[in-house]
């Protein structure tokens, strides 16, 4: 009984896994969704407006110099939908944040779909969050 | 052990079938009951008040990027049956969502210039949409880009319609079922996600049921002589939400802010 409950949840698991990848959401055509970093930085800008809030982070990269990285979410009504507001964050404020970043190699990321939202945590303090 | 499974059997299916029956209810209670139930009013219509949200989850949730059901992952767009005028128009589409999904360079009228994402395409963003109710119309109004349509109920259409973005639309209800007819379309809006092209000779039919009080099914059904060989349909599910609503226009100047701040960064090779 206990090895087909076994096959049966590989399989859906496995099910699962191929639906993420084939029905590619918005904007997650140039994101590596397979690939999650951390950023650790400063919040220099909080962009909350259509058609996606987008974070720009000040973080240090792994030589030790400042980038400022891109962050896209969802669009804001998506984002209120899962608890945050306009106040969520503000220039200035710390911030670790994980994200999906783009496949070119650029600074820019994806932490948010209507689907999921990733790891944010703003002044010590975890933001909501969502999964699929 | 076996005297004893039978007894549970017995009781189990007695339980099933002999339940002692109900208290008398009136005809009008039990009637109402089941309506409300059904999402229909006292008058057998189909009531359809509420805030309703795309499902996007689950077996029957999987986001709807193409209305033809054949191909229900948008994998394979070009197998619509396109007429040579449309596969035309579509084999230089750069779209956002199906095999050809692409962001550099995007020609997909939405995301370049804000047009409206017309009939029947607005249905495939997640966004709510909502039912006004009169006798004499039936207004839709969708969150996203914040437009409404009026559906003349119960109407013909005119004989020569204008050509517009959302088409000329006249409706009735047909049991449980709200039926939407809709033609008078321009030609300057997507079909779907994927960058399907279609005439001004499209008509379009929607139909609107509960299957339960929480679950509303869309069924869409293309019809355009000009652009498809045969009409091709599909469905998918709206559940009753909870909001809220917000606003999300699609205003030119953010989309262009937008797009040059982020979308373009992931589409070249940066800077180094």
């Amino acid at each position: 009984m206990k090895r087909k409950l076994l096959i049966v949840l590989t399989a859906c698991a496995c099910l699962a896994m191929f639906s993420g990848i084939v029905l590619a959401h918005h904007g997650v055509a140039g994101y590596d969704l397979t690939k999650t970093i951390t950023l650790h930085g400063t919040v220099a800008k909080f962009d909350w407006s259509n058609p996606h809030v987008v974070v720009f982070v000040d973080a240090k990269n792994d030589s030790g110099e400042m980038q400022q990285w891109t962050i896209e979410f969802a669009a804001p009504i998506h984002m209120v939908r899962a608890g945050w507001t306009k106040n969520a964050m503000k220039a200035g404020d710390e911030i670790t944040i994980d994200t999906h970043p783009s496949r070119n190699g650029a600074s820019v990321g994806i932490s948010s779909t209507i689907t999921f939202i990733l790891k944010v945590v703003v002044n010590g303090q975890a933001l909501p969050g969502r999964s699929d | 052990m076996r005297f004893q499974t039978a007894v549970c059997a017995v009781a189990f299916l007695g339980a099933l079938g002999f339940a002692p029956s109900l208290p008398a209810q009136t005809a009008s209670n039990s009637e109402e009951a089941k309506n409300q139930k059904a999402g229909l009013t006292s008058g057998g219509k189909p009531d359809l008040s509420g805030l309703w949200d795309p499902d996007f989850r689950g077996p029957e949730g999987m986001r709807l990027n193409t209305w033809d059901s054949s191909d229900p992952f948008a994998a394979h767009p070009e197998r619509a049956p396109m007429t040579p005028w449309a596969a035309e128009k579509f084999k230089d589409v750069r779209p956002p969502f199906g095999a050809m999904q692409t962001f550099d360079n995007t020609n997909d009228p939405v995301q370049r210039y804000c047009d409206p994402p017309g009939i029947p395409r607005i249905y495939m963003y997640p966004w709510t949409i909502q039912f006004i109710q009169t006798p004499t119309t039936v207004y839709i109004l969708y969150e996203y880009t914040k437009v409404w349509r009026a559906v003349a109920m119960n109407s013909e259409h005119s004989k020569d319609p204008d050509s517009t973005w959302m088409g000329e639309s006249v409706g009735k209800y047909e049991g449980d079922t709200l039926v939407i007819d809709t033609i008078g379309f321009n030609d300057k809006t997507w079909l779907d996600q994927t960058g399907h092209p279609h005439s001004e000779a499209l008509h379009v039919i929607e139909r609107f049921r509960h299957l339960d009080h929480e679950r509303l099914e869309l069924s869409v059904t293309i019809d355009d002589p000009k652009a498809y060989t045969k009409t091709f349909s599909a469905t998918k599910l709206y559940k009753l939400s909870p909001g809220p609503v917000g606003e999300t226009l699609c205003a030119y100047s953010e989309m262009k802010d937008f797009q040059e701040k982020v979308v373009d960064k992931t589409q070249t090779a940066p800077a180094k």
